[in-house]
This record gives structure tokens, C-alpha cells and sequence, in this order.
């Protein structure tokens, strides 16, 4: 936490770019276009709200600026680097260190306990204690009584908790979430947005997250629409 | 409305990729296990029948110095379906070409042989042909030595007795030549007709009448039923079983077959105990929504049980479809590597092990989960309380292991092999345990890292639910199949020890004591060696501790050694291959006492101490046991049931001398320059004999071989089946740690390395529990000395390693070839 002021200081800093973003998919005799020419930008600290219809294209747009998959055409920087071009380990190890996601179907490994989910990138990036950091994480979260508990032994809203723990546990620069309250009901889906915005202006990390939830859009800063693989520019709201 | 719920999801269900497993892994189970059984009795057929021809047929019986045999014994026999051939075999002189000869005459009736082929030449150099029959009436075939001695050549005349018969070939090989001492002089087989002709045959002459039957196991059994109250003392009933080189061999090899058959049943419920137990625990989710939707547990469990009813019938049509094609193949393969004709006959008996063992294990693994799930409130499936456990699986998994067992039981109905692989599987379990606790303990405080071997390490202690099990069911399959493998080596070598190459072929017996500087010499020229020479001394034995033989030994026993005149020598030191069981053998300044064979001596009712009389000539000598050694009667050395030490009072007596050597086949024709320098030595050449020996442990060798590649890959099978029924959870695993940063390398590695510490844990126990095993198998059920073979035992936990590091590697693969993105996707 040593670089969170400096996070701060520059709050017109550009962390991500998208230029004309295109993805198509080959489906034997034809091809589908899923993203059409987009370009955005977000700043360092902010947070975004990506929304538009079913099927519209938020989370292939959502897995092209994390660097999980590569554009047919177009580039992601982020911090400065050409995400597109790195190769899929030094992907790899840009996610370990930089990026951080939590997912609509929370994506918690059935065999191991909270902890050990927590624990998981972690480990990956080498950090000194892994579970005395996971350990405080779920404790922030909430879980602090449930850390050997294994995911199916925790309601929904919990286990999203602990998935967001371990979306912020190796203190990512920026955390794309996708729809994080999309399977949870109201009163709980409010709890994880509260949580997610305070992790935010704590960490000062930067959010990306798509998501149906009028609510949670409304809190981000910024709303980004898509239609038909299209991103909406007239309809860009700052808040 | 339920119902037809129901209904639909026993449609979705066909579609879900466990009940493929449970599918595949019944039909796997069933193959194998049908193969291995069709396979195994079709080969025990196949090796009897090929070695019956040691015989000329499945039986024989046997009249010494008796009447000949009735011939309505034979026509019962015809009756009960059997083939019959009828021998007579006597010595007499032979004159031909105005010389004499004592051969030795076997006349045979049309149907010999019934078994086996014999070996003619029909002109002095035509081609060797092999026939299923004897000389007709008014023919003879001749042993080749013979001619050459006469001066003969086919065509001429010879005089039996009183019957002129004309020479129509030149005897090569006779299926059952037999390894007789006595019948020392040249063979001349003729037609058994003649035999009352040449006038030969009279009251009081040595003359063996022999019997052959042929036919079906059951028929020779029922014919053997109603014989053995008609057998007299003079009457021996012989088996192919009952012969000692060959029966051995035969018998270990069928119990390898019967240990080879056993081990496929328990993999194969391993493997359809492992795809079902999966399934049902995976049918919690089901089970919970069938109840929210109001079906009550009652229809729920006869649903299920209707289900595993439908896969149980479809995996075993599929499982035979799959094998009759294979075992087809294995047959076309074996007549090939046999050279001889292999009927293609499904033994259906022989079929139900398969059925039953896919059918028993699937209902006792997938059944009493579910039937317990039916039970539990839909919440609670839904949602495992913390801490709690699945208690009862232990009774399940109890119920299921008898189950097991009493089907190899069934297999088998041997209690020492089952008792034996039980040990082992117990000792396994127990170990077993022990690591698990012993890797909780130590593994706990590993700390991940990004480092292949920390994740690794970590990977192990995360998963050692599924892990521990993992590493169990491979321990159990590489302890059956290194059980087999053991088992496998040490028959081969104590094989090849039994008759080496170069194992003595010719023996000479009869060698007056003057000549036999000469003989050594002899061969000594053509650079053959002779094995230690021994003098014979034949004498009877007549009393024991003073008493006629004949009062202490009950007439019923009928010892054999007492009905004609023993082999007496005299040694200095013990042939190597015998081994002293009472007493000790003689020191250097002994000159008294006598070592006897094992059987004989127990069949006598002596042991050291007693004294033994006996008759040579007209001197009687009495010598008190000093020792008591088995013999290695297989050995083709001179072997004898009595040896005294030299300088004793055996020494004076009467002597000849006998030896063994090998001769290799280039320099048989030496032969005849020895019969024409030593007239007076008999040769016996009995190479034919160990070449067919020979031949037909290669064919076992290769059975064997086949049998346990079959093992070998029904076990990769399993261990594949038990990798996939965690391919999903380690998918997902896989993608997740790329998408938080894990290097694809790392991953790799990480991964090969898990699985390879659990294959390399699982082979250690599975070597240390077939050793267990094997130890227990040993004395039951191959009498071999079995030693610890570490470079079979050594290399299996590294096979193991590699193999699962390997298949760790392969269920990653899908992981490894897309973008984490297309992973997710997939895996929501
Ligand atoms: N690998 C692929 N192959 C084929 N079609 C794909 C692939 N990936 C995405 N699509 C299609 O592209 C479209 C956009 O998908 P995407 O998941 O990005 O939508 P979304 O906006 O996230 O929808 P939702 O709100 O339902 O999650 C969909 O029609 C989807 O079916
Ligand atoms: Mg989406």
C-alpha cells in the first residue's frame, strides 16, 4: 500500500486504452462480429459501469481489456504496455500482479476453503505471507469466522464476498468485475456493491465492472453503453 | 407431472458426461474381464490338448507285467463318446539282414495316436512326415540307429518272433516317447494286429498293455467314474497332470491363468466402483431438485434403481460386443504362435464372472449413496453443513468389498488367493492411512508459492480428499498388477531354470566299468563333456528293520518302487539339485547308511534310523537311513531313490555306470560311430522329448505374456477412468490460475509434478503390497522360492510416476490451448 497516495496525486493519469477494439469469431461458414471499433479510455481511480442489452458484448469487451483473450483487431494498453502483443505468459504475469476480477458465477475452486481460495494468486505472486494477507482480507469482508469453510458451504453473497477478497488480495491496480450482483438478491447484491466501492476508495483501485444493476451503475463515476457490439458514445455520463 | 419429470431426466441424464463414465467404465469391465476368461480357458484347453500328445492322448491306462486290457473297458469307453487306441509294448529280438538286435517293440492299433502326430520318413532321404496314425498290418517302422546297425533300408524284410514284416519307414518321433529307463533298446513300431502272429507274447513275458482315451473333460471323467472299481492293482490311470516335468509347468501355469482372472475381476469393479461412486455423488443436485419437485423418496429410489438396471444390461451387451471380436483376434493370434489349429468356442460358463462382476459392483457403489441421499431433506443436499462428513461411505464401501471378494471367490474358489490379495489390499489400506495423516501433518506447513514444487506440494495437501483416494485406487491396480508381474518373473526364471539350454539330452547307460575311461574319451575327442558318471547296482528292496517289505507296507498302497528293481548307487557328494529334508548327509570317513528319496520314503512309512534291506543277486545287504533328500526328478540327470557312500558295502557288488551330456544337434550323427565302438552301451536320446518341453513352456511363456499385457492395459484404463473423475474440478482449477496470473509453464509443471509424487507414493505402496501378496501366494499356489526381484519391484513406482505425470499433463491439455477468456466461458 506503499504507492496509494501516489494513486491519488494523479487522478487524471490514463490507465487504460482501448483503440477501435474488433472481435469476430469464426463459426465455420461464417463469421460473427461480437465487438465493432471501439475506443475508450479510463482513468486511474475511477469507475466505470459498462451496460447494455443480453448479448451485446460486455463481457468479451470486459475479457479484452483484462487481457484474458486478444482482439482480432485493435490494441489494449494498459499502464503503458501493449497488453494485445504481450505474450500469453507475460499476460499472465501482468494479470498476477496488476489486474484482479470477480465473476458473475464467483468462480470459487470447490475442493479448497475460503482461505486457500484467497490465498490462491497469492501465492502465484509470490507474496510473503499468503495466508496472514487472506486471512485479513476475509476478515474485511466479513468471513473472518468462515476461513476453512469450503465454497459449498456458503450461501451465494458469501461466497461472492470471498471471491472479491481474492479479487483484491494481491492489490491490483484495476479489478474488472463482471455483473458481481447479478446472481444475488437485492439486500445482498447491496451489500457487495457497498463492499466493492469501499474496497475501491480505499485501495484506490480502479473498477471496471459491467453490470444490468441500475443501482450500481449509478454509483460508478462513468457509464459506458454497448449495443450490437458497439460502443454508445453520445450516451457517456460522467457523474 | 412428477413422473414425467422423471422421465425427462433419465433423457438428460444419458447426455451427462458421468454416465459415460460409468458406461465406458462397465463396458471396459466387461470386456476385460470376458476376454481374460474366454482367453485363459480357452488357453488351459489349448496347452492340455498340446500337451496330451506327451501321451497320444487325454488318458491312459496302464497294465504292467498284466493281462491285457479288457476290451469291453473300451467299448464302454466308445460309448461315452471317447476314442480309444489300444499299445502294446514288449522287448524281443529283431533279425534283419542275417543280424540280431533286442529292440524294444511298441505295436499300436489304428486309432493311435489320438493325440499328437507321429514323425516318419517313408524312403532314406524323403521328407519327414508328420502322420496321425501307426504302420499298417504286415509293415514296421524302424528307429533310424536300428537301421544303420542292421545295414536295413526301406523295403527290406525283418523277422519278429515268427512274422516276416516288411520295413515301410523310418521312425523318427513318436508323440508319447515316453522317458522310459527300462526300454533302452532301438524302438520298432508295428501294427498291434500282428503282435498274436509273431508268437512272441507268452504266459509269464514282459509284455505293457496301455489304453489311450481321448474326448471330452466330463466324459473322461464319468468314464474314470465307472472304471476305478474295475482297476486292479497291476493298473495305472495316468493324466497328463500326473507326469512330473510337464504337470508342474501346466499346473503353475494354470494358476497364473486363475490369479491372472482374479486380478481382472477386482480391476474391473474397481473401475466401475470408481465411475459409479462418482456418479452417485454427483447425483446430489438431481436428487434435491427431484424432491423440491415433490417426488416422494420411495419413487426416487426405484427410479434409480430402474436406471443402474438399463446401464447395467447396455454396459454388458456393450462390454461383450467388445470382446468377442477381441478374443477372436487373441485366438487367430495364439494358432499362429502355436502352429496349430485353435477352435474358436465361447465358453459360456467361463462368462460369468464377466457378467456378474460389472452388475455387482455398479449396484453396490452406486446404489446405497443414493438410497441414502433419497433420505436426506432437499436443503441439506443442497447444502453440506460445516464439518460434516460422509460417515457412512465406510459401510457402503465395506458392503461393496465383500461383494468383491465373494465374486473373485466365485472366480477363483480358491481361499488362498483370496485371502492373499485381500492381505496385500488390507496392508495397502493400512499404509494408506498412515501417509495420509502423515501427509496432512507435514504438508500442511509447506507454503505455496510460484514455484513448481510448492504448488505442487500444496496441491497435494489442498486436494488430499480426492488425492488420497486417487492415489488408493492406483495402488490397488499397480499392487494387482505387479502381483501378476511378480508372480510372472519368478515362474519364467524357475522355467528356464528347470530345463536350461544345454540341458543333458542323451544319457548312457550301461557302461560295463572297464569301459569307461573309453566312453569319457570318447566324447571327450569331440569335445563333449560327460556329466558326473554313476555306477547302477539293481537290486530289490526286500525288508525293512528285518521285516519283509511286503507285511509293512500294506498291499493296497501300491508303491511302485517295490514292484520292480531299484537303481542303487553310491556317491561321494550329493548331486547339487538334491536337497537333504531329515537327517545328514554322509561325512568323508562314513562307508554305512544309506539317503533316501523324499516320496518314496514317505510312501515307505521310514525315516532315519530305520533299516533298510535289500537284495542284489543273490547278496543281501542292510544299511540304516542316514539322510532323506528330494530329488529333482525333472532334471534330466540321472536320479536315483537310493545312494550309498562309496567304499561301503554297495561298492563290491555288480556295477555299471550311467551319465548324461548334451549333445547339440549338429553332431547327432556321432552317434553312430558310439553304438558301432560301444555296442554294449545303451543310448537314450531323449532331446525330442526336451525340445517339445521346451516348446511348449515357450508357448506358456507367451500366454502368460499376453495375459498380462491384457492386465497391463485394463489397469491404464482405470487409471485413466480414475484421473477423469476429477478432469472437470482440475479444468476449472487449471483456467482459474491462468486468469489470476499462473504461467502456463508453471502450471505444467506444477501439475506433472503433483501427479507424479502421487503416482511415485502409489507405486511404492502398490509394490510393498504385492510383495505382501506374492509372499502369501507362494507356498499355496506356486511352491516356487520366490525372492525379492528388485528390478522388476524398482522400476514400477518410476513407471508409475511417469505414467501419471503423463496423464496429468494430458488432462490439461484443453487448459492450456485457448485464451483463459474462451476457458471461463466454457467452464460457467
Ligand atoms: N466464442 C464465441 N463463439 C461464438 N459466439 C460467441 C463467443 N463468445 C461470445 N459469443 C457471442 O457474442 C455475443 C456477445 O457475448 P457476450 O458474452 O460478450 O455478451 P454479454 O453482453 O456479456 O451478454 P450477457 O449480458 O448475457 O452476459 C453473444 O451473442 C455470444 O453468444
Ligand atoms: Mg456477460
Amino acid at each position: 500500500m506503499t504507492d496509494l497516495s501516489s494513486r491519488y496525486s494523479q487522478p487524471s493519469e490514463v490507465i487504460l486504452t482501448a483503440s477501435n477494439l474488433t472481435q469476430r469469431v469464426d463459426l465455420g461458414r461464417d463469421t460473427l462480429t461480437i465487438l465493432q471499433g471501439v475506443t475508450l479510455e479510463i482513468k486511474r481511480g475511477e469507475s466505470v459501469a459498462i451496460v447494455g442489452r443480453s448479448g451485446s458484448g460486455k463481457t468479451t469487451l470486459l475479457g479484452l481489456l483484462a487481457g484474458l483473450d486478444t482482439p482480432t483487431e485493435g490494441e489494449v494498453v494498459l499502464e503503458g504496455r501493449a497488453i494485445s502483443r504481450l505474450s500469453e505468459d507475460d499476460r499472465a504475469a501482468m494479470r498476477a500482479r496488476r489486474v484482479g476480477f470477480v465473476f458473475q458465477s464467483f468462480q470459487l475452486l470447490p475442493a479448497l476453503t475460503a482461505l486457500e481460495n484467497v490465498m490462491l494468486p497469492l501465492e502465484l505472486a509470490d507474496f510473503d505471507d499468503p495466508a496472514a494477507r487472506a486471512r485479513e482480507l476475509l476478515e474485511r469482508v466479513g468471513l473472518g469466522d468462515r476461513l476453512t469453510h469450503t465454497p459449498r458451504q456458503l450461501s451465494g453473497g458469501e461466497q461472492q464476498r470471498v471471491a472479491i477478497a481474492r479479487a483484491f488480495a494481491c492489490e491490483p491496480v484495476i479489478l474488472f468485475a463482471d455483473e458481481p450482483t447479478g446472481n444475488l438478491d437485492n439486500q445482498t447484491g447491496q451489500e457487495i456493491q457497498d463492499l466493492l466501492m469501499a474496497l475501491n476508495r480505499e485501495q484506490g483501485t480502479t473498477l471496471v465492472m459491467v453490470s444490468h444493476d441500475e443501482t450500481l451503475a449509478a454509483r460508478c463515476q462513468r457509464r459506458l453503453t454497448i449495443e450490437a457490439g458497439h460502443l454508445d458514445t453520445g450516451q457517456e455520463v460522467s457523474a | 407431472m412428477s413422473v414425467r419429470k422423471s422421465i425427462g431426466s433419465v433423457a438428460r441424464d444419458w447426455r451427462q458426461r458421468d454416465v459415460k463414465v460409468v458406461l465406458s467404465a462397465l463396458v471396459i469391465a466387461v470386456a476385460t474381464v470376458a476376454i481374460i476368461a474366454l482367453f485363459a480357458s480357452q488357453l488351459q484347453r489349448t496347452l492340455i490338448t498340446s500337451a496330451s500328445s506327451f501321451l497320444a492322448g487325454d488318458r491312459q491306462l496302464e497294465a504292467e507285467h498284466g493281462e491285457p486290457i479288457p476290451a469291453e473297458w473300451r467299448q464302454e469307453a466308445r460309448s461315452r463318446g471317447l476314442g480309444t487306441a489300444r499299445m502294446v509294448e514288449f522287448s524281443t529280438m529283431l533279425s534283419g539282414g542275417n543280424r540280431f538286435q533286442l529292440v524294444s517293440i511298441k505295436a499300436v492299433s489304428d486309432a493311435y495316436p489320438l493325440r499328437g502326430q507321429v514323425e516318419v520318413q517313408k524312403t532314406a532321404d524323403g521328407e519327414r512326415q508328420q502322420l496321425e496314425s501307426g504302420p499298417g498290418p504286415g509293415e514296421v517302422w524302424v528307429n533310424p540307429r536300428l537301421m544303420r546297425l542292421l545295414e536295413l533300408e526301406v523295403g527290406d524284410s525283418v523277422e519278429v518272433g515268427n512274422l516276416t514284416l516288411t520295413v515301410s519307414g523310418l521312425l523318427l518321433r513318436e508323440p508319447d516317447g515316453g522317458f522310459n529307463m527300462s526300454a533302452l533298446a532301438p524302438r520298432v513300431m508295428m501294427h498291434a494286429d500282428d503282435v498274436p502272429a509273431t508268437g512272441v507274447i507268452q504266459e509269464g513275458s514282459r509284455v505293457e498293455y496301455v489304453n489311450l482315451f481321448a474326448g471330452d473333460e466330463s466324459a473322461l471323467e464319468g468314464y474314470y467314474q465307472w472304471l476305478q472299481p474295475r482297476l486292479g492293482p497291476s493298473h495305472e490311470w495316468e493324466s497328463i497332470r500326473d507326469g512330473a516335468t510337464l504337470s508342474d509347468s501346466l499346473e503353475r501355469a494354470e494358476r497364473f491363468l486363475l490369479l491372472g482372472g482374479s486380478i481382472a475381476v477386482l480391476l474391473a469393479s474397481v473401475a466401475v466402483a470408481v465411475a459409479s461412486r462418482q456418479y452417485a455423488v454427483g447425483q446430489r443436485d438431481t436428487v434435491a431438485l427431484l424432491k423440491t419437485l415433490g417426488l416422494p423418496g420411495r419413487h426416487i429410489g426405484r427410479m434409480y434403481l430402474g436406471r443402474l438396471l438399463v446401464w447395467g444390461i447396455v454396459g454388458t451387451l456393450g462390454g461383450l460386443l467388445v470382446a468377442l471380436p477381441v478374443y477372436a483376434f487373441l485366438n487367430n493370434l495364439m494358432a499362429r504362435v502355436l502352429e496349430q489349429d485353435v477352435p474358436f468356442t465361447v465358453d459360456v460358463p467361463a462368462l460369468a464372472p464377466a457378467l456378474a462382476t460389472a452388475v455387482v459392483s455398479l449396484f453396490a457403489f452406486a446404489y446405497p449413496p443414493i438410497r441414502r441421499l433419497r433420505h436426506v431433506p432437499a436443503m441439506r443436499v443442497l447444502r453440506s453443513q460445516p464439518g460434516e462428513s460422509d460417515g457412512r461411505a465406510w459401510v457402503d464401501i465395506a458392503i461393496a468389498v465383500v461383494a468383491i471378494f465373494g465374486l473373485v471367490w466365485l472366480y477363483a474358489r480358491e481361499v488362498m488367493l483370496v485371502l492373499s490379495l485381500i492381505g496385500g489390499l488390507v496392508a495397502l489400506l493400512g499404509i494408506l492411512a498412515l501417509l495420509g495423516w502423515v501427509m496432512v501433518m507435514s504438508l500442511r506447513r509447506v507454503k505455496g508459492g510460484g514455484n513448481a514444487w510448492r504448488l505442487a506440494l500444496v496441491g497435494l495437501y489442498r486436494h488430499r480428499r480426492s488425492t488420497l483416494a486417487q492415489i488408493a485406487v492406483f495402488a490397488m491396480t499397480l499392487m494387482l498388477a505387479s502381483t501378476l508381474i511378480l508372480v510372472r518373473s519368478s515362474l519364467l526364471a524357475d522355467w528356464q531354470a528347470q530345463l536350461p539350454e544345454q540341458t543333458p539330452n542323451h544319457f548312457l547307460i550301461n557302461i560295463a566299468p572297464d569301459a569307461v575311461d573309453e566312453v569319457e574319451s570318447f566324447w571327450g575327442e569331440r569335445g563333449q563333456e560327460l556329466d558326473t558318471l554313476y555306477p547302477m547296482v539293481r537290486g530289490r528292496l526286500t525288508e525293512i528293520n528285518g521285516e519283509p517289505v511286503r507285511q509293512v507296507v500294506s498291499k493296497d498302497d501300491s508303491v511302485n518302487a517295490l514292484n520292480r528293481e531299484l537303481n542303487l548307487t553310491w556317491m561321494d557328494e550329493m548331486p547339487e539339485d538334491n536337497r537333504v529334508v531329515e537327517g545328514a548327509w554322509r561325512n568323508d570317513q562314513q562307508t554305512d547308511g544309506v539317503s533316501v528319496e523324499a516320496e518314496l520314503a514317505s510312501e515307505l512309512g521310514v525315516e532315519v534310523g530305520d533299516v533298510l534291506g535289500f537284495t542284489v543277486g543273490s547278496e543281501t545287504i542292510a544299511e540304516p537311513i542316514t539322510s532323506i533328500r528330494t530329488v529333482q526328478w525333472e532334471s534330466m540327470k540321472p536320479n536315483f531313490y537310493m545312494a550309498f557312500p562309496p567304499g561301503g558295502a554297495l561298492e563290491g557288488l555288480p556295477a555299471t555306470w550311467i551319465t548324461s551330456f548334451y549333445l547339440p544337434p549338429s553332431q547327432k550323427s556321432a552317434l553312430n560311430d558310439f553304438t558301432r565302438q560301444f555296442p554294449t552301451v545303451s543310448l537314450l536320446e531323449v532331446d525330442h522329448i526336451i525340445e517339445r518341453i521346451q516348446q511348449i513352456v515357450r508357448q506358456v511363456t507367451q500366454a502368460i505374456e499376453a495375459i498380462l499385457a491384457l492386465i497391463l492395459a485394463a489397469s491404464l484404463v482405470v487409471m485413466a477412468a480414475v484421473v477423469s473423475a476429477t478432469l472437470q474440478d482440475r479444468q476449472r482449477e487449471g483456467a482459474l490460475l491462468r486468469t489470476l496470473g499462473g504461467r502456463q509453464s508453471l502450471l505444467v509443471r506444477s501439475t506433472m509434478l503433483e501427479f507424479g509424487l502421487a503416482g511415485l507414493f502409489a507405486g511404492i505402496l502398490g509394490v510393498m503390497a504385492a510383495e505382501t501378496a506374492v509372499w502369501a501366494l507362494q507356498y499355496r499356489m506356486f511352491g516356487g522360492d520366490f525372492r525379492w526381484h528388485w528390478q522388476v519391484a524398482l522400476p514400477i513406482p518410476l513407471i508409475s510416476a511417469v505414467v501419471l505425470a503423463i496423464l496429468g499433463r494430458w488432462q490439461l491439455r484443453p487448459v492450456l490451448q485457448v485464451s483463459p477468456m474462451l476457458l471461463l466461458r466454457r467452464l460457467e
